[in-house]
């Protein structure tokens, strides 16, 4: 598979049509202190022969994988997921044009995937990190460099089988079911819940460790109140954690497409959290339809960032 | 139908019966009886943990082509069963009326009861809203199901209530196949 690509650089703003049906249009890597955000909507993506095209680049076990999802939906959102990760990590050119069949991926020892890059001795790996969250109607992928990062996406209005407070009781810190339970409209209730779930999500698959190895009960998620009282700022407390690690982690929240709430949660680099100040990331969010159209969204109706 | 001695462990599969005891009645049957159902649940061998070495139950193996079914995997352990139980069995497929169904081929089971892993299938299909003819048996992992991690502490939730339980993150972490749910929560049900 060719993979063209064209001279413009991707900036933010534009509507970008793939150069040819195999493309990917290419993209500098991320700065220090900035994260890429790439989505894709399953829903826009109805072609059978670019669903075809996506299903080649995988890797066989991946297919297998896609193929054992039970239902034409979720064969569907995993074949996405895999598929904007490669995609997305391909765009990035990192020495020179990388296949998206061609990547490999491995898991850290509690099982995060990571990207096993196929370089000779002699370069480095590049500093990139990724962390994917998927909902059957929407797939994102969070990229930075020497930054670890967790991403999780929910639908807003998505149903839970329990009561929002029986099951903030059973997994959530004390401090967080006192909040919740001070809400008093239940709908804005369930919203703040779902809103607390994905920024926990996040703190953990940032962590790495995988669920067991940061429960939920044992850190607390709260906002920052600043001098007039209002929210500006997303911290961890963690029981087991002392206060320098936790404040080593940043989150933002964002509303994408009127739809889903998406949690970011990276790592603060050293001479910000030195400084003591909490130093905005960067975010810039596009949405993809991988091989056919970038749209950077930032700044339109389609990202709303809720804090950070 | 033969009839089960009546001290004998036994567990139903409809017309089936097996025993773990001396003796052992395998029925055969005709699927001519048999209206295909919808749901359709995975074949286990009961009779790799029941049978001391030296006994071997003759079966003739199951022509896989004019029917195919499974049911719930199960073992019955000897000091378990003190009842009669019903585990279902059901059959989809075609049938051709003119064959013969020899018997039936086994597979190794898990160590659940049956009811254990029907009710964790409920739940798993409550909470993952699937629909009636979605296939979900021991085997099925809870991520191709559909399943994501919200789902997942749902899931455990249920289970926690339905039986009664506490169940730790780690246990809660290594749980990938409804089996494994129904294994964990009966060695949490032993424990108390």
């Amino acid at each position: 598979m060719r993979i063209g690509f064209t001279k413009m650089k991707l900036d933010c703003y534009q509507r970008t049509f793939a150069h040819s049906s195999s493309s990917l249009t290419p993209i500098q890597l991320p700065a220090h202190l900035e994260t890429h955000l790439w989505y894709v909507k399953p829903s826009e993506v109805k072609n059978e022969s670019l669903l075809k095209q996506y299903l080649d680049i995988l890797s066989p076990r991946e297919r297998e994988n896609v193929m054992q999802m039970r239902g034409e939906e979720l064969r569907k959102s995993a074949l996405l997921a895999r598929t904007l990760v490669r995609t997305t990590i391909a765009r990035y050119q990192i020495n020179s044009q990388i296949n998206p069949r061609s990547l490999k991926f491995r898991k850290n020892i509690h099982g995060k995937p990571e990207v096993d890059w196929q370089f000779s001795n002699d370069s480095l790996p590049p500093p990139l990190h990724f962390n994917i969250s998927h909902t059957s109607s929407l797939v994102a992928c969070g990229v930075t460099v020497d930054s670890q990062i967790g991403i999780d996406v929910e639908e807003k209005h998505r149903s839970i089988k329990h009561t929002v407070l029986s099951f903030a009781r059973r997994y959530f810190s004390k401090h967080e079911i006192q909040f919740l339970a001070s809400i008093t409209d239940p709908q804005v209730q369930k919203l703040e819940f779902i809103k607390l779930w994905t920024l926990k999500e996040a703190y953990v698959k940032a962590l790495g460790k995988g669920f067991s190895g940061a429960p939920f009960k044992t850190f607390t998620i709260r906002f920052k109140e600043d001098s007039i009282h209002q929210a500006s700022e997303i911290v961890v407390d963690s029981f087991d954690e002392p206060t320098e690690l936790t404040s080593n982690w940043q989150f933002s929240l964002l509303e994408l497409a009127n739809s889903h709430y998406a949690a970011i949660c990276t790592e603060k680099h050293a001479a910000s959290a030195e400084g003591k100040r909490n130093v905005p990331t960067k975010l810039t969010v596009w949405k993809t339809i991988p091989f056919v159209v970038d749209e950077c969204v930032s700044g339109t109706d389609a990202v709303k960032t809720i804090y950070g | 139908i033969y009839a089960p001695a009546p001290n004998s462990h036994s567990l139903y599969l409809d017309k089936f019966v097996f025993t773990n005891c001396q003796n052992t009645y395998i029925h055969s049957f005709t699927h001519s009886s048999y209206s295909p159902p919808h749901s359709l649940h995975k074949f286990a061998d009961p009779f790799s943990s029941l049978l001391n070495n030296n006994k071997k139950i003759k079966m003739a193996s199951f022509a896989a082509s004019p029917v195919s079914f499974s049911a719930v995997s199960c073992t019955v352990k000897p000091n378990q069963v003190s009842n009669l139980r019903r585990a279902s069995l059901s059959f989809s497929g075609k049938s051709s009326p003119s064959r013969r169904i020899p018997a039936l081929r086994f597979r190794v089971a898990c160590s659940a009861k049956p009811e254990t892993v029907c009710k964790v299938v409920d739940i798993v299909r409550k909470q993952l809203a699937l629909p009636d003819d979605r296939d979900v048996s021991g085997e099925s992992t809870f991520a191709t199901l559909g399943a994501d991690s919200l789902d997942t502490v749902e899931i455990v939730m249920g289970l926690e209530e339905e039986f009664g339980i506490s169940v730790e993150e780690e246990s809660a972490q290594s749980i990938t196949t409804v089996q494994d749910a129904a294994d964990l929560i009966e060695k949490l049900l032993e424990k108390k």
